[in-house]
């Protein structure tokens, strides 16, 4: 991480994996009560928060002590969202991995929901973020920082195949990155190789 | 590890920099156990932490209710309030005003620390959900530094000071407020003479008497600007108004003067402060406004009180100090002002001018209005609107208690290229203002009070009003409408055309979401009167109730009659009459959607229920008798239409009696008609047991029917019979709730049988 404790130190880490198009948004809200009834994944779920009428908002949010998730269109793009708000055990890449199998394992049982009449995430691309100003803040010592951990984290879930990269240079706004891989994978290939 | 602690030291007003340490300290304490829960929730809401729903670490999932299981679930922040639960932050606005850079770090708060919406209030405030309370000094510490303070955003004290969004460029107002409600926010903060209220205390400021914007009638204290020639000198002040408010039962604020001189604006409401503090209700939180105090004292003496306070008061220069910056006041248009002048116009970009632009009295500039959609902007368009603000406007930007947002001093030949750049943000909703433009309150998404879905239903009624927004008659898309999810009214649904509050009825042992309608009330004339229910419909059947009251107002209008003087002439009843086809709530097994609310698919009621038959003959039971209590209610709002005090006083009394002795037959059949018997049998069997009380709000409605027992109270005018009757309405809201209660619980009778019924019959026990 050649030294930049700031960013060894982040904990508000996000990722969205996209989907290959928009879920109807009113059944994804009983799809998420179904999760908290039946702890369908990680985190102490507490309730749904339903921003479907901004336009490319939040969408419908599931909202848990640990982290957020979500199925999001912001930026026009629909996705699987994780963030995390509380914090998360071992190193900064142990933590980055962990976030995204948090996205991964709701975007596998979103891919399984019949109600949604068959989303798909779209496998080859994803947006990394650092919520955390303080911590991370959207420049390139950021960057400098954090790509060994990208690095690491894009060769397991693209099995090394080629990525393009993108950091958005606004800095307004968070630290983030989009990657686009020439080969993706669905969701459950991709978790496999994150926990393998 | 870096801290915006550090980042930001020497960046923040020390005085607030040093507030914020303290209360990041009263954490710590809080954490130790060192500060009383009580006591350190006070100390929380008045840096604007609120509670949030589930924040008592229950909820029911719809399967039933579970314990949410936070980390540290023994550690509270409050009574029933766990500390881990996410919490709602409110941030003051003072009069809406906001600059770009304050809107860029709002953005990244919401997106670090929310969910990533800001959510405009009905009081020009902003509010993030979902935060977790150990995050706020940091947040806070972050606000301080671009000049927001949280300070006294809740608690018992001063509130935002709001303002018209429209000061200094309306072509109506008498003249600017923006400063006076500055100063007031600046005296006001910390005063040691606002610090010891029984209840909140609101101020808003307005420019005229006949707008909406400033809305003085409902506020505790609220100015109107005027003018007066002395002595040849156009001299400024304020036409003064003290005790209004909302809430469960609303009040009119009342003349305190017709010209409070501009000088004497400050004194005299230290003077108000300081006698609401002494002599203000402290234990009674539901008579603690200072609505109460003045209706007890009568305005003659509560004024009398306050002039001699004023008399008294220490010299304190700031009371005149702005005054002397007044002549250099005022926003800088980054623009020069010029017409459109035959401009190309976009696709859509003559519906948003009709209604989301108002042209300033300063030639060649324009007030545009963002229209946000329940009040919600994500993080992500606040930031873009600050720069197109940056671009067009500098830092004339406000927000509105309509839930939006305005850009003001835009030259108006900068509208297309504003509209197109809006546009592309999802911001250029036309209908600011308009039916299509509903506001709402929290409601069931976040509010511990909700009881109805209120966000869910103005969701649905706004798409599809906007759907037909351009088929709608002009006298139609002028309508508001604003919803409550309780009755608490921070919808602002007293001052609507169609106003909505959330209720619940039982329906075969299930509780069924509904809302009490409301007709009548003014917006303009700084919302003027106010509505009262007419009646509660299935939440499922509000969208046919809006179109078949729209199209009768349509069909019946007289002229160029507005809705609220169509709903004058017509009466009630006939209203009434209108929601009737729409009052029935099928069987569960022919159409469940009437049982969950909008927007959530849950089981709206809690609990497993008695389905027991005897059981459910017994709630029948006391269903109908709840019924004829409400039609008692409905009578007594026939009886103040014709004026007629004496059967108002009556028939809200005897509507009381009837819901207190619906629910007492519940557990003792034999119950006489003898008023005294059925008084002290409610205050035995519900009040003094606690059963009938409101988990917030105590027994605050059970005290009104004690009251109107012991006082028999005769109103003299209107407004003190509104207030009957709108105390009856919410007892027998609240004998509803009880009811319901019992029910969910499985129980007609605590611990066993009611009086006169076999043990065989009822077969529920807690």
């Amino acid at each position: 991480m050649g030294g930049h404790t700031d960013v060894d130190g982040l904990q508000r880490i996000g990722v969205k994996f996209y989907l290959s198009e928009t879920p109807p948004l009113d059944a994804v809200i009983p799809v998420f009560h179904r999760w908290i009834q039946t702890a369908a994944v990680e985190g102490m779920l507490i309730d749904i928060a339903d921003y479907s009428h901004v336009p490319d908002g939040p969408g419908v949010m599931l909202i848990a002590h640990e982290g957020n998730y979500a199925v999001d269109l912001n930026g026009g793009r629909p996705g699987v969202l994780y963030y995390r708000k509380q914090a998360l055990a071992g190193d900064l890449d142990q933590r980055v991995r962990a976030v995204c199998a948090a996205a991964l394992r709701a975007a596998a049982l979103l891919e399984g929901e019949a109600s949604l009449g068959g989303v798909k995430l779209r496998g080859d691309e994803l947006q990394i973020f650092a919520n955390d100003r303080l911590l991370a803040p959207n420049d390139g010592a950021t960057e400098a920082a954090f790509a060994p951990v990208l690095t690491g984290l894009l060769d397991r879930l693209y099995a090394g195949a080629p990525r393009q990269l993108c950091r958005d240079q606004d800095p307004r706004r968070r630290f983030n990155v989009d990657v686009k891989a020439e080969r993706g994978a669905d969701a459950a290939t991709l978790l496999q190789r994150l926990t393998a | 590890m870096k801290t915006w602690k550090d980042e930001l030291e020497g960046r923040m007003p020390a005085d607030w920099a040093t507030e914020i340490d303290l209360f990041e300290n009263q954490m710590e304490l809080r954490r130790q156990g060192k500060v009383e829960e009580k006591l350190f929730a006070e100390t929380r809401l008045r840096r604007g932490a609120y509670g949030q729903r589930y924040d008592n670490g229950q909820r029911n999932d719809g399967t039933g209710t579970k314990a949410l299981a936070y980390p540290n679930g023994a550690l509270t922040k409050g009574p029933d309030t766990i500390w881990d639960a996410p919490g709602m932050q409110r941030i003051k606005i003072p009069f809406g005003g906001l600059n770009p850079d304050q809107m860029d770090v709002l953005a990244d708060l919401a997106e670090e620390y929310s969910d990533g919406i800001c959510h405009v209030t009905t009081r020009q405030d902003i509010q993030l959900h979902y935060v977790h309370f150990d995050d706020t000094p940091s947040l806070l510490r972050r606000l301080a530094a671009i000049g927001i303070t949280t300070r006294e955003a809740c608690g018992n004290s001063v509130r935002n000071v709001t303002a018209c969004p429209l000061a200094g460029v309306c072509r109506d107002e008498s003249f600017d407020v923006t400063p006076y409600a500055n100063a007031s926010m600046k005296f006001l903060l910390g005063h040691p003479d606002v610090q010891d209220f029984g209840r909140k205390f609101k101020i808003a400021f307005s420019g005229c008497r006949q707008h909406a914007c400033g809305l003085v009638n409902m506020h505790d204290m609220g100015a109107i600007a005027v003018t007066r020639e002395i002595d040849g000198e156009t001299v400024r002040g304020f036409e003064l108004y003290v005790g209004g408010g909302l809430g469960a039962v609303p009040y009119d604020a009342v003349l305190f003067d017709e010209f409070v001189r501009e000088d004497e604006i400050l004194p005299i409401t230290q003077a108000i402060s300081r006698v609401f503090a002494r002599l203000g209700e402290k234990r009674n939180r539901a008579r603690a406004r200072i609505k109460f105090l003045v209706k007890n004292l009568g305005m003659e003496e509560f004024k009398r009180l306050v002039l001699e306070e004023r008399a008294k008061l220490p010299h304190d220069d700031r009371w005149a100090a702005y005054l002397d910056e007044l002549p250099s006041h005022g926003e800088k248009p980054l623009k020069v002002g010029a017409s459109l002048n035959g401009a190309a116009r976009p696709e859509g970009f003559d519906a948003w001018c009709e209604t989301n632009v108002y042209r300033q009295r300063q030639p060649g500039y324009c007030v545009a209005a963002v229209t946000l959609p329940l009040g919600d902007i994500t993080s992500h368009q606040l930031r873009e609107l600050a720069a197109i603000a940056r671009r067009y406007v500098g830092e004339s930007v406000r927000t509105t208690v309509e839930q939006n947002i305005v850009l003001r001093w835009v030259s108006e030949a900068d509208l297309p290229q504003l509209y197109e750049e809006l546009r592309a943000l999802g911001l250029s909703a036309p209908g600011a203002g308009s039916i299509v433009d509903v506001v709402s309150c929290p409601g069931t998404d976040t509010c511990k009070l909700g009881i109805a879905s209120s966000r869910g239903l103005a969701g649905e009624l706004q798409s599809r009003l906007a759907a037909k927004a351009m088929e709608l008659d002009k006298a139609v898309r002028d309508m508001r409408i604003k919803i409550s999810g309780c009755f608490n009214s921070c919808g602002q649904h007293h001052i609507s055309d169609l106003g909505f509050y959330g209720v619940s009825r039982n329906v075969g042992g299930y509780t069924v979401p509904h809302f009490q309608v409301v007709v009548g009330g003014k917006w303009v004339d700084n919302g003027g009167s106010y509505g009262l229910p007419i009646g509660a419909v299935p939440s499922k059947r509000i969208p046919d109730v809006v179109t078949a009251m729209t199209d009768a107002y349509l069909r019946e209008r007289q002229g160029q009659e507005t809705f609220q003087e169509y709903t004058q002439r017509v009466g009630k009843k006939a209203l009434k009459d209108k929601l009737a086809p729409f009052t029935k709530v099928p069987a569960r097994e022919e159409d469940a959607s009437f049982y969950s609310d909008w927007g959530d698919p849950r089981e709206f009621t809690i609990g497993d229920m008695g389905t027991g038959e005897c059981a459910g003959e017994v709630v029948s039971l006391v269903d109908s008798d709840l019924s004829l209590a409400e039609a008692m209610v409905f009578d007594s709002q026939l009886a103040l239409e014709n004026g007629d005090f004496t059967a108002v006083a009556d028939k809200s009394y005897q509507a009381m009696l009837q819901g207190a002795k619906a629910l007492v037959k519940m557990r003792f059949l034999d119950i006489t008609d003898d008023p005294d018997q059925i008084v002290a049998e409610f205050k035995q069997r519900y009040y003094d047991t606690e059963i009938f009380f409101d988990r917030f709000g105590g027994g605050r409605f059970g005290q009104y029917l004690f009251r109107r027992h012991e006082q028999k109270e005769q109103p003299t005018d209107t407004a003190a019979g509104r207030q009957l009757v709108e105390e009856a309405s919410l007892f027998v809201e609240a004998c509803h709730a009880c009811s319901a209660k019992l029910a969910a619980q499985g129980s007609t009778a605590q611990g066993g049988a009611a009086e006169g019924v076999t043990s065989t019959v009822v077969t529920l026990e807690l």
